[in-house]
């Protein structure tokens, strides 16, 4: 199959299949695809940098959300196996698992899409027709995704997601958050358009890509966190049930960590629509000097321990 | 009721593009600009939504994360000077196609003829010239290189070899380009470098979702001269309604 890509239909006549809604006809997205693309290196392994919120379209309360954010979760019992919303294929490190759902004449109704760890859960994405449960419906944290095809792209609309994170340094999300995402395979590449919207977080939508490679009849990733194993709470720090949150203004540590190594100036962490467009570099020119050395993440030769998002607070 | 859909020829990264997809017909559509999947002409605005750190600011010295790079090109990175290339009058050497698309810009894109697709940036005030079933051999190395393009046509009023008729149904698809013949030049604007061999593919999309549209590229860049492997990263394009934001500036490597 390795360089080949497979349409599953091309008869369907049975005019029944059509009133059903049942998939007409796709791509085959069948197999274990894992990250390609290279963006964020950094926040996608080692997690992002606590308060960085730049070229996030974060309203203020979002900000305010973000800058708010403990960072310390797994301080909290009750919520070291938390897992991540939907968005987390594309922003996350993982990839994930294309697998069919047949009916009986062994058309295609939904696709799952499952991750090789347990901190993203696997989501159904229904191809079926079905109408998206009411508002008030249980959200969870994969949601409830319909497809359907545009051509060779399968565009998938997410909703019904829980409150919890965009990015793992405190960016939230809402639970009306609702993601659209593109899959377009070429052979053995499968690229990813997600656009993020969030009334309660985002003043603008917020659009990443990605691209994924084909890993024929191997892992996702070599060594994937399988499951959740619950960290141990730091002794002296909390109680195992409340994470130490700390009340803005947060500026002290954005001159410590992030003005201090990469010296980007507050106007551009703290994120907001004009960080994302390049008429904000101008806004930087003569604001903004590089550091002499990159210190920390370079890339090559790593020597320099991973920052803890709790001491650097 | 039959229904039924053209296959689709999708692909692996293709090492030189010469040939017409094999599903599209031989027939209605004459040239590049009519067989077109998608309408890329306008003005187009990055989202710097990713690697922002690398590029909305001067990366620092040595910061290489996110590039497969070899010892050879870290060599030549960590001995890399902007002042220099600048005395030099290289400014433009991180505005070469391999990277020209992860600078945060405007893009005007246009048909320069039937078969060729031109796609201008603002900043650095690059041009380059996507070629439609043409061929490489004869062209000189440059900055943007020569880049061979081909439509890949998804038409869901094509079926069971049926003629491509392009009023027949909506249509869908991506433009498949790859660029090679390429001058020495950077990844980054603190000194990684690609080299002469460096060849390149892309996979440019449109993404509508009212009101708003988007033009994405998937970019893999390999260089057996300075990387291990393929460098792949992925650009966000929204389209602007005009040209009143587009302001030509010229290259630079120390903004």
């Amino acid at each position: 199959m390795k360089g080949q890509t497979l349409l599953l239909a091309g008869l369907l006549g049975a005019a029944g299949l059509v009133g059903t809604g049942v998939a007409l006809a796709q791509v085959d997205l069948s197999g274990n695809w894992a990250a390609e693309s290279m963006e964020d290196p950094v926040e996608h392994t080692d997690g992002g940098f606590p308060d960085m919120f730049a070229g996030i379209p974060l309203n203020e309360d979002g900000r305010q959300a973000g800058l708010t954010a403990p960072g310390d979760e797994a301080q909290e019992l009750n919520r070291q196996c938390e897992p991540w919303p939907a968005h987390y294929l594309v922003v996350g490190p993982w990839g994930g698992r294309f697998a069919a759902v047949r009916d009986q004449a062994g058309h295609v109704i939904a696709w799952t899409l499952s991750s090789p760890a347990y901190d993203r859960l696997p989501m159904t994405i229904w191809m079926d027709g079905r109408a998206v449960p009411p508002p008030l419906s249980p959200h969870t944290y994969a949601g409830f995704s319909v497809g359907h095809w545009e051509g060779s792209t399968l565009v998938v609309h997410t909703s019904l997601l829980k409150d919890s994170y965009l990015l793992d340094n405190g960016v939230p999300s809402s639970n009306q958050e609702t993601d659209t995402f593109f899959f377009t395979r070429f052979g053995d590449e499968l690229t990813i358009l997600l656009i993020v919207r969030d009334p309660v977080y985002l003043q603008a939508p917020l659009v990443l890509a990605r691209t994924l490679r084909l890993v024929s009849g191997g892992a996702v990733v070599d060594d994937p966190i399988l499951y959740c194993m619950p960290a141990e709470t730091l002794a002296g720090f909390t109680d195992g049930h409340h994470s130490a949150i700390e009340l803005p203004p947060q500026e002290a540590h954005q001159q410590a960590y992030l003005q201090g190594i990469y010296h980007l100036p507050l106007e551009a962490t703290l994120g907001g629509a004009q960080t994302m467009y390049p008429q904000f570099e101008k806004k930087l020119q003569g604001r903004y000097h590089p550091p002499a050395k990159c210190t920390l993440y370079c890339g090559r030769d790593e020597t320099l321990p991973i920052p803890n998002p709790i001491q650097t607070r | 009721m039959l229904l039924g859909f053209t296959p689709l020829y999708a692909q692996q990264r293709p090492a030189k593009v010469r040939t017409a997809p094999k599903a599209v017909t031989a027939t209605v559509p004459t040239d590049a600009r009519q067989q077109a999947a998608f309408d890329a002409t306008g003005y187009w605005v990055s989202l710097v939504t990713q690697n922002w750190r690398y590029r909305m600011v001067l990366p620092a010295h040595g910061d290489y994360a996110g590039i497969p790079i070899n010892s050879r090109a870290e060599q030549f990175a960590d001995a890399w000077n902007a002042a220099s290339d600048v005395a030099a009058g290289k400014q433009c050497e991180v505005y070469g196609a391999p990277n020209l698309m992860q600078i945060p810009e405007r893009l005007h894109i246009g048909w320069q003829d039937d078969d060729t697709l031109r796609v201008d940036t603002d900043a650095g005030m690059q041009r380059r010239l996507l070629h439609f079933g043409d061929d490489a051999a004869a062209a000189a190395p440059s900055l943007q290189g020569y880049s061979v393009a081909q439509w890949q046509l998804f038409n869901l009023a094509n079926s069971f070899g049926a003629p491509d008729d392009p009023a027949a149904g909506p249509r869908h698809g991506s433009l498949v380009v790859t660029t090679d013949h390429l001058l020495p030049g950077l990844l980054r604007k603190n000194g990684v470098p690609y080299g002469a061999g460096t060849k390149m593919s892309e996979y440019w999309q449109l993404r509508t979702l009212d009101p708003d549209q988007w033009l994405t590229i998937s970019t893999s860049v390999k260089d057996p001269e300075y990387l291990i492997g393929p460098y792949v990263y992925d650009s966000i394009f929204q389209r602007e309604a005009d040209g009143s934001q587009y302001d030509p500036s010229p290259c630079s490597l120390t903004s």
